[in-house]
């Protein structure tokens, strides 16, 4: 049952790939969101209950309604536009993510570590490189903050993979998460509106001297 | 009564549409029974007897002499284009997992035994939705309904048959949509006995057709720049099961 929710989140990166508009990457964030609680009350049957409690908790409720619902107000305040505006088209984004897909199962194929799980590995290593290609191509500064997410997304899924022999490291996972949400998109809500009145990257280089 | 710009290919492609639709729909087979025709790689045989009917009614739109015509001619072949890798690979990857390569053999000895055969076979069923929906010209990806002609994509190219053909070329429209209700459906049929198999058959194309009513209604058209991004996902999800497939088959990974 595991592979299954692997595959069906290694489909839903196929369609972030393509999203126009910025309110469907936060539907995909938090769909993402939803299928990771179900992986985690799958796989993490042998750690303590009040531990697998948290972990469920936080996994509902932080990643796949609080930040989203978080984000939402952030794009209503800071009066940004609906558009994703990317640097490539889209299409040729799809085919890289494509790419990236194909070439994380050929790399594990090679590793031939018997203790290695296969699906969790080829899914976390696919979503930790389309986060990252995700940041590096779009505009908007908020989308990189939600590539920031699907790295997040990418680390879970493999703290998962060994969160039975290991439940500290899912908890440091957990913590990553919530550092992020704090952190990040309070500085965002306070400054950044505030500050630049531009929410584009290549304003940013206004910033050199 | 044909207009002077034409030649005989534009009276003749609507009769060449209807006949490769029903020869198309002789290849499907009904679980265990295989169909009229039947042969080693007949999958091949109905994938491209459907392009030479598009192909006759691509240039037959041509044939007429408007602009817009050719316009619409040019998405469509762009549309099914990104549509035919998704049809081969999923179909590749069925005929890899039971060993064989006719559309019979590979229905009989399909069984969903564990959990992820059964998601090959969800993400397939939806592949084919899909795919029937592309190639049929509805909602998401080209409207019926609309009478602009700049967004129009199928419509264009029948724009100026009238009476008998375009009768028949509406009548292979619904011809086609029964054929991949026909053929989901036979996902899930395999080697079950006949009563059993004959009103699970209706049923499922009945739930076809809803979802289909339910899709065309509550859906509005994909911008004219989303479409070929939204169609090559097709491919993308079934180059997943293609792996998923190699998964099963423990050959790869």
């Amino acid at each position: 049952m595991i592979n299954v929710l692997l595959i069906v989140l290694l489909i839903s990166l196929l369609y972030l790939s393509i999203a126009n508009r910025l309110l469907t990457y936060i539907k995909i964030l938090a769909f993402q969101g939803v299928i990771l609680f179900g992986v985690a009350l799958i796989e993490l049957s042998e750690i303590n209950t009040v531990n697998l409690v948290l972990i469920l908790l936080e996994t509902i409720i932080v990643k796949a309604i609080l930040v989203p619902l978080f984000i939402k107000y952030i794009i209503k305040r800071n009066n940004m536009t609906r558009e994703m505006e990317p640097f490539i088209p889209n299409f040729v984004s799809l085919i890289i993510v494509t790419t990236i897909i194909v070439i994380t199962i050929l790399l594990s194929n090679s590793i031939t570590d018997t203790h290695l799980e296969k699906i969790s590995f080829i899914v976390a290593l696919s979503t930790l490189f389309t986060g990252l290609f995700i940041i590096g191509t779009r505009k908007k500064i908020i989308t990189h903050v939600m590539g920031y997410m699907v790295i997040e997304n990418g680390v879970f899924i493999l703290s998962l993979a060994v969160g039975n022999e290991m439940p500290l490291l899912v908890n440091l996972g957990i913590m990553l998460d919530i550092f992020a949400s704090v952190l990040i998109l309070g500085v965002f809500v306070n400054k950044i509106g505030d500050v630049l009145k531009d929410v584009d990257v290549d304003q940013l280089r206004n910033l050199k001297d | 009564m044909f207009s002077e710009t034409t030649t005989i290919i534009f009276q003749i492609a609507p009769s060449i549409y209807f006949a490769s639709v029903v020869m198309a729909i002789l290849v499907v087979p009904f679980g265990n029974t295989k169909g009229i025709i039947s042969f080693n790689g007949d999958f091949v045989f109905f994938a491209y007897v459907l392009a030479l009917g598009k192909f006759f009614s691509i240039i037959s739109a041509l044939d007429t002499g408007s602009s817009f015509e050719g316009m619409g001619a040019s998405r469509e072949a762009l549309y099914s284009m990104f549509a035919e890798p998704a049809f081969f690979i999923l179909m590749g990857s069925f005929a890899l997992l039971t060993g064989h390569t006719s559309f019979v053999e590979i229905f009989s000895s399909l069984e969903f035994g564990t959990y992820i055969t059964f998601t090959l076979g969800a993400l397939a069923t939806y592949v084919f939705v899909m795919i029937a929906m592309i190639e049929n010209s509805r909602m998401p990806i080209d409207d019926p309904k609309t009478h602009l002609e700049l967004t129009m994509v199928h419509e264009v190219m029948i724009l100026d048959n009238s009476g008998f053909d375009l009768g028949l070329i509406l009548s292979a429209s619904y011809l086609k949509f029964a054929m991949y209700g026909a053929l989901i459906a036979n996902f899930f049929i395999g080697a079950i006995p006949l009563y059993f198999s004959i009103p699970l058959f209706l049923g499922i194309q009945f739930l076809f057709a809803v979802v289909v009513g339910v899709l065309e209604s509550f859906m509005a058209r994909f911008r004219m720049s989303h479409n070929p991004q939204f169609i090559f996902t097709l491919s993308s999800v079934t180059l997943l099961i293609f792996f998923g497939v190699l998964l099963v088959l423990k050959r790869f990974i």
